[in-house]
């Protein structure tokens, strides 16, 4: 049902203003909303149909009944809610992607008092994930979310919902996470690389290994570590994991720079940095990143690779 | 198409809620309904297991057909109660076949609903009560259970988390049942539940009422406000019966006489006889009290002389009985005062007369109206011919038995004269011959005598081996008197019932030996007592708790009765009822259930607070806590040290196997460290 513009705008603010942005939310009374389901009302008109007969009838048994299927829908309405009480909702980790891509936010509930069974979370208009809160233990979720545009993507308001026990009823409540996924801008291909260092100032990167062919040696294994360096076939006769080290490449180092894109758009720029960040480290040259504001040093590696896309997508304020 | 799978650890409770649901139709209905459902049964079960897909539409319009067919077949249509309820149950076993869904199985769980509201239709007992609630668990454990998507779930747990929501339900059941107004029907409906009872018919030939005493059904209980009647007093007048055709008593209207002014049910204007008894009956002594009648499929009632009803829905005859307005299809409570000195306000009209003087042919009773004749011209008054017959009966060899020999071509005579041998109703109606024959008006009465009073409830319960006969004489300036000729014969069957005046007699006990009785004594007479005792509550306080009875408890309970202060009183008591629970709900679960481990943890923490008099910081760790007794007291350094080393190798370390032997040790270093402690 959507509601006239004017009005969902009321409705928009009035909740945000009810239910403020936090990175931890444990729902209590004044975040949880109830309602029947459309079972629950067909359920409600069977219980007076069976009253009708009772009257009837002259049926004081059937009436008892009736009475007995409305006492449940009563009672079933605590339980619906106490079902939801008490759940607390907590940020998790995140994970970015391109914009026009999706990313993915991780939510983790944890229960306050209770067993929390067959909660659905969804962000409006996604699918939803069913999970149970249960002894006492945290249960972590990962959600997809589509991401617009560059930049940091706030969570969308996360509705949780369920109608354990009986589906007479739906309880559910809006959580504003103060939680955001990081998009990062879509590449675009440019063919000058907007960087200098290297051996030849700043040329197109030459096709092939450059430079950094000369294997130096192996050292243990350290989590960040492109996994492209890593001593495969060392691994798999059992040496452990190691990681092959270069020669500093002969090239020196890339700085791929904001200010040489000038006379663009800001996001046009942000584009072709990440276009050429993803070509350099496939080629796994080292480099680096300048934009106003901060300055990555030169390195290589997956780790590397994110810390800088991540800068990206956050420019033009970083934390 | 994909079918709905229902959650594996529902399945169970569907099949049973569905077997269970249809159990009384399958009882009582026809065969096929029990083949039908164990074939959808078995094929939902191949169907969930793979063995075999689901059937088509095809199939399962055939099925349909067939039951809609085979309903026409037992049923001769397929409306009306048993046919629809036939209907209704074959429905629901076919929706649950064809679970498809997540809304088919809602959908059958409220089918469920309804077969059990029809189980209800036909049967009110406290036991299917009972069953139903039962139904009830099941169909909420399904609901439970097919909203659970766990596939770990554990089917227990949705009987669990049902029953604990039906217990809490019950209670807003019983404010509701009592609270809630009681609206008169909306549209007339009634329903035949066409069982054929043993009972009383409209008249009577040699034979009846004897055959009726081989039974020990119930045929009506009597609750008393006050005083009850002693047991000579204890004639439940139900039928009387005016014409003889020489071997039969029926029933007759006088002639000429309107329907309107012989039955008066409080409509129109009422006839003089009835203003007579309104004007006279304010200064009678009375009995007050409830008469609830079993089914008998017959309008009359049976009451006291003479019964004014107070509550409920019948007219007063002009021979001081009560008729129903319909057939008593169920279980019906009636409130009614009798006046038992009221007979006298009832006249005799000159057809009425004729009718009470009438006799068979003459080929009838030839000795008897001699002998009645002689006993008219020997008395001066009809109440000396009554004494004189009544004589005759005590001083003649007559003899009261269950198993009279045969009376073949004049029932009269060949009593009076030659057997000799009769139940009650052979006197009853050889009495009322020799009446009308001397010239006294007369009639038999049929109905009952006696009845056992339940200790329990102080109710009385008449049986069908209590009915009875009587005469009923029109004397001058008394108006109808009881006469019981069986009394004169044997007293004993109206003070000690029919079973205390055969007690004794070898001949008879062959006969008496079926029937039941509390004054059987012993466990089993206990367990009847309390089994009629709960079924007579449960008749007057559930069953008839009505509009009338619903305004008199809630005038005891609110004092005066308004909508207002119903409906107050309505929502107060839920929302208590409902807070309550919130509460119970809300803080039972406030712990989470702790560890084994957790718990030594706790148990160590504890005593050593207790032992050091100051409170510990709850974030202490195993080795913390260690030190902590170390500082305290030195000598049991050593074992708190090797208690929380064992606890952290249990909690941490993966290969030490936390079994119940491990958690054992752990708990003999504890009781070590705390007699340390001491």
């Amino acid at each position: 049902m959507r509601l006239p513009a004017p009005l969902r705008d009321l409705y928009e603010r009035w909740l945000s203003r009810r239910l403020p942005r936090s990175g931890r939310v444990v729902l209590n009374q004044k975040r949880i909303f109830i309602f029947p389901t459309g079972y629950g009302f067909f359920y409600l008109l069977v219980a007076s149909l069976l009253f009708i007969g009772g009257i009837n009838y002259e049926n004081n048994l059937i009436l008892a009944l009736s009475f007995l299927l409305a006492s449940l829908f009563l009672v079933a309405i605590l339980h619906t809610y106490r079902n939801l009480s008490g759940l607390g909702i907590r940020n998790g980790d995140s994970e970015s992607g391109f914009s026009g891509a999706s990313g993915a936010l991780e939510v983790i509930l944890f229960p306050e008092r209770r067993n929390h069974l067959c909660l659905w979370l969804y962000w409006q208009g996604q699918p939803a994930q069913q999970v149970s809160v249960t002894g006492g233990e945290e249960s972590s979720l990962w959600l997809n979310m589509p991401l617009t545009e560059r930049g940091r993507v706030m969570a969308p308001r996360l509705k949780v919902e369920s109608r354990f026990p009986l589906g007479l009823l739906r309880t559910w409540s809006y959580v504003s996470l103060d939680h955001y996924c990081l998009a990062w801008p879509q590449p675009q291909e440019w063919a000058e690389c907007p960087a200098d260092g290297g051996d030849e100032h700043s040329q197109q990167v030459p096709t092939g290994r450059a430079g950094n062919d000369e294997f130096q040696g192996l050292r243990e294994y350290s989590p960040g570590d492109s996994l492209r360096r890593i001593d495969w076939k060392g691994y798999a006769a059992g040496k452990g994991l190691n990681t092959k080290l270069f020669e500093e490449p002969a090239g020196g180092r890339l700085w791929l720079r904001w200010d040489r894109l000038e006379g663009m758009g800001d996001e046009q720029r942000l584009s072709i940095l990440c276009h050429w960040i993803l070509a350099l480290d496939q080629q796994q040259l080292p480099y680096g990143l300048v934009l106003p504001g901060i300055t990555l040093t030169p390195d290589t590696g997956d780790v590397h690779r994110w810390r800088t896309l991540d800068a990206l997508a956050c420019y033009p304020e970083f934390d | 198409m994909r079918v709905y799978q229902v959650p594996v650890h529902t399945r169970l409770w569907l099949a049973t809620a569905l077997i269970a649901c249809s159990l009384p139709q399958l009882l009582l209905g026809p065969v096929w309904q029990s083949v039908l459902l164990a074939v959808v049964v078995v094929i939902r079960w191949l169907v969930d297991h793979q063995r075999m897909r689901l059937p088509g539409r095809i199939v399962r319009g055939v099925l349909m057909v067939t039951a809609v067919g085979m309903t026409w077949y037992s049923f001769g249509r397929i409306y009306g109660p048993e046919a629809g309820v036939a209907l209704l149950v074959s429905l629901f076993a076919l929706k649950y076949l064809e679970m498809v869904q997540q809304r088919d199985a809602y959908v059958v769980i409220v089918l469920g609903y309804f077969v059990c509201a029809t189980a209800l239709l036909f049967e009110r007992g406290p036991g299917m009560f009972l069953f139903v609630l039962l139904c009830m668990l099941l169909l909420t454990a399904c609901l439970v259970g097919i909203n659970h998507s766990d596939t770990r779930a554990s089917a227990f747990s949705h009987l669990k988390t049902g029953g604990v929501m039906l217990l809490q339900a019950i209670p807003v059941t019983l404010v509701l049942f009592l609270l809630v107004p009681r609206v008169a029907p909306l549209w007339n409906m009634q329903l035949d539940s066409g069982k054929a009872r043993t009972g009383m018919s409209d008249s009577i030939s040699p034979g009846d009422i004897s055959d009726l005493s081989e039974s020990s059904e119930l045929a009506f209980r009597v609750a008393f406000q006050g005083e009850l009647p002693p047991p000579s007093e204890r004639y439940w007048r139900g039928l009387t019966l005016s014409h003889y055709d020489g071997r039969t008593w029926q029933q007759a209207m006088p002639r000429g006489m309107a329907v309107d002014s012989y039955l008066y049910n409080e409509r129109g204007t009422p006839p003089d006889w009835y203003n007579r008894l309104q004007e006279q009956g304010a200064q009678q002594a009375s009995y007050s009290y409830q008469l609830i009648m079993e089914p008998t499929q017959r309008r009359w009632l049976f009451a006291l002389a003479v019964p004014m009803l107070e509550q409920g829905d019948a007219s007063l005859a002009r021979d001081m009985r009560l008729v129903a307005r319909a057939p008593l299809s169920q279980r019906t409570a009636y409130t009614i005062t009798s006046f038992p000195g009221l007979s006298t306000a009832i006249p005799l009209s000159v057809q009425e007369q004729d009718l009470m003087l009438s006799l068979p042919d003459d080929s009838f009773g030839r000795r008897a109206r001699g002998l009645a004749q002689q006993w008219r011209l020997d008395s001066h008054s009809d109440r000396q011919i009554v004494s004189l017959a009544l004589r005759h009966f005590r001083e003649q060899p007559f003899h009261y038995t269950l198993k009279p020999p045969p009376l073949t071509a004049d029932p009269i005579d060949e009593f009076l004269f030659r057997t000799r041998r009769g139940f009650c109703e052979h006197y009853a109606s050889s009495f009322t011959f020799l009446m009308r024959a001397a010239g006294v008006p007369a009639r038999v009465v049929v109905g009952y005598q006696g009845g056992e009073q339940n200790t329990l409830g102080s109710h009385l319960l008449v049986r069908q081996y209590d009915a009875h006969a009587w005469a009923e004489v029109w004397l001058q300036g008394q108006g109808w008197v009881r006469v019981d000729p069986t009394a004169a014969v044997a007293p004993d069957r109206i003070e000690l019932g029919l079973r205390g005046s055969l007690q004794g007699d070898a001949e008879e006990q062959g006969a008496l030996a079926g029937l039941d009785s509390f004054a059987g004594g012993g466990l089993f007479g206990r367990l009847q007592l309390w089994a009629d005792y709960v079924d007579f509550r449960w008749q007057t306080w559930v069953l008839g708790y009505d509009n009338q009875f619903q305004l008199q408890v809630l005038r005891r309970l609110l004092g005066d009765v308004t909508p207002l202060r119903v409906a107050v009183s309505l929502i107060v008591a839920i929302t208590l009822l409902l807070g309550l629970y919130m509460l119970v709900l809300l803080r039972q679960s406030g712990k989470l259930q702790q560890t084994v481990l957790e718990r030594e943890f706790w148990r160590v923490h504890q005593r050593l607070e207790l032992h050091t008099g100051q409170s510990l910081p709850a974030g202490l760790s195993p080795e913390g806590l260690a030190r902590a007794v170390e500082i305290q007291t030195p000598k049991a350094g050593p074992v708190a040290r090797q208690w929380a080393g064992y606890y952290q190798q249990l909690l941490y370390n993966p290969g030490f196997g936390a079994g119940k032997a491990q958690i054992r040790h752990l708990r003999r270093l504890r009781n070590r460290l705390y007699k340390l402690l001491d």
